[in-house]
């Protein structure tokens, strides 16, 4: 009975371990179509790359940070993708980044969860000019993925249900 | 009765086993018993777990061929002898020339296809190919396919200009898939300093380059994360000392400029725009660089 129970509970474990890894292959794969369709809503502007922020909600907020370099005399499209989120989460776009107290807030929104949103360096220059009084363009933008907190969240063990990621598409002008 | 129970177990796990893996569908049986085995509660080792846990700070750098066409936009003009050998591929025998020549070839790639240099730029995607498979890209490149369409749209600038995107994205999924985001730093680093190589070179061959000079220096606003990616301690097996001194040296020197600290001090100003003695100085560091690592 012993050795059932001993080959029982390997099995199980080998059960767990191929869901787990396969549940993940398929967050991946789901990610990687995300991407193709934040991708599409880049036309007319170039694409130039991808970031791809993965985190899991925790019982306490996190802020995740990319940083993004801006050049002279081009323009640039950002595009979300929030289909791979199981909660919603907020996204703020900063000047500077978040070790600075006097960086000026560019933009925010939530309710990306299930959702693509684009957002282009021309509506972020025009804030910064209007906000910091200046006919300066943005050198570089922060955004912060502002994770929320979740109440009874694995921390240390996240479950699926608590594993987020955001693609972000970049385009330019050409 | 010992035995019969013991087959018993094994055959409902084998059972298990193959519903389990029959479930590709991504779906969730809420009906189906052996779907309501809390597998969320497993969990990862830690490599594994880091994959789907992005770290706190992070950045984006640009593509060379969006370098290029900045610096095409800035004026910079097409030099022939500018660009990097491109049969010298085969004296890069260490993952480090590999990866940073590999960054070198793709801006001169970036470079000839933007002016309009089509025979040129089959040549360095010819070598592209050839050191992607020294450092475990291949798969990037299989089947020859990128060649094939380049021949196809040879006279095609644009063709030619998407098939560039699609290999920055090949190369980009592929890293990701294969855990070796921390080497495009490296090849980042090479492509960075053959595109302020080919600025520097315009700007001291042709006269009344502004665009250009300002262009120099905007791009030295990446130099930062380029160092902090090549930190990275999955790069330390690569003898990388060497080249993080010499960019952390540019770096200083060019912070120490007194044309950039009355630039960052000035929230007004819209331009930096470098005296010609800073030009000069930064330009020697960069070419200097740049030989040490185009030199096998």
């Amino acid at each position: 009975m012993k050795r059932i129970l001993t080959l029982l509970a390997l099995f199980g474990i080998a059960i767990l371990f191929a869901q787990t890894a396969s549940n993940l292959t398929e967050f991946k794969e789901n990610i990687a179509a995300q991407k193709a369709e934040a991708k599409t809503q880049l036309n007319p502007y170039r694409f130039d790359g991808s970031k791809i922020t993965y985190f899991n909600f925790k019982t306490y907020k996190q802020v995740k940070e990319v940083e993004i370099y801006l050049f002279n005399n081009t323009d640039y499209r950002f595009s979300f993708n929030g289909k791979s989120l199981p909660n919603d989460i907020t996204i703020e776009i900063y000047d500077k980044n978040k070790t600075e107290s006097d960086r000026v807030l560019l933009k925010s929104f939530s309710e990306i969860q299930g959702k693509n949103i684009l957002v282009e360096s021309a509506e972020l220059n025009k804030t910064y000019q209007s906000k910091k009084n200046t006919n300066g363009r943005l050198k570089r933008v922060f955004v912060n993925y502002v994770i929320t907190a979740v109440a009874g969240a694995q921390n240390k063990q996240p479950t699926m249900k608590e594993r987020g990621a955001v693609v972000l598409v970049m385009g330019y002008k050409n | 009765m010992k035995t019969k129970n013991y087959w018993l177990a094994t055959a409902f796990v084998g059972t298990a086993l193959l519903l389990t893996s029959c479930n590709g569908d991504g779906e969730h049986n809420e009906s189906n018993e052996l779907n309501t085995v809390d597998t969320t509660e497993a969990t990862s080792d830690e490599d594994f777990e880091a994959l789907f846990d992005s770290p706190e700070v992070d950045y984006h750098l640009p593509s060379p061929l969006q370098v290029a066409s900045i610096f095409k936009k800035s004026g910079l003009s097409y030099n022939s002898g500018a660009t990097s050998d491109p049969s010298k591929s085969d004296l890069y025998t260490s993952d480090l020339k590999q990866m940073l020549n590999f960054g070198v070839y793709s801006a001169d790639m970036a470079y000839c296809v933007l002016n309009e240099q089509s025979n040129e730029a089959r040549k360095y995607l010819e070598q592209i190919t050839f050191l992607a498979e020294k450092i475990g890209m291949e798969a990037v490149f299989e089947n020859k396919d990128l060649i094939d369409r380049f021949d196809a749209n040879i006279e095609n600038k644009d063709s030619i200009e998407i098939l560039m995107v699609d290999i920055q994205e090949r190369t980009e999924i592929y890293m990701d898939d294969n855990e070796m985001q921390h080497q495009q730093a490296v090849h980042f680093a090479g492509a960075w300093t053959e595109g302020m190589q080919l600025g520097v070179y315009d700007f001291e061959n042709n006269p009344n380059k502004e665009g250009v000079g300002s262009q120099i220096a905007e791009q030295m606003s990446i130099l930062s994360s380029i160092i902090k990616g090549l930190k990275d301690p999955r790069n330390d097996g690569m003898d990388i000392g060497w080249l993080i001194s010499d960019l952390e040296a540019i770096q200083a020197r060019f912070d120490g400029f007194h044309s950039v600290t009355a630039y960052f001090d000035d929230p007004d100003a819209l331009e930096l725009t470098l005296t010609d003695a800073e030009y000069d100085e930064l330009g020697e560091m960069i070419k200097t660089l740049r030989t040490k690592i185009v030199n096998g």
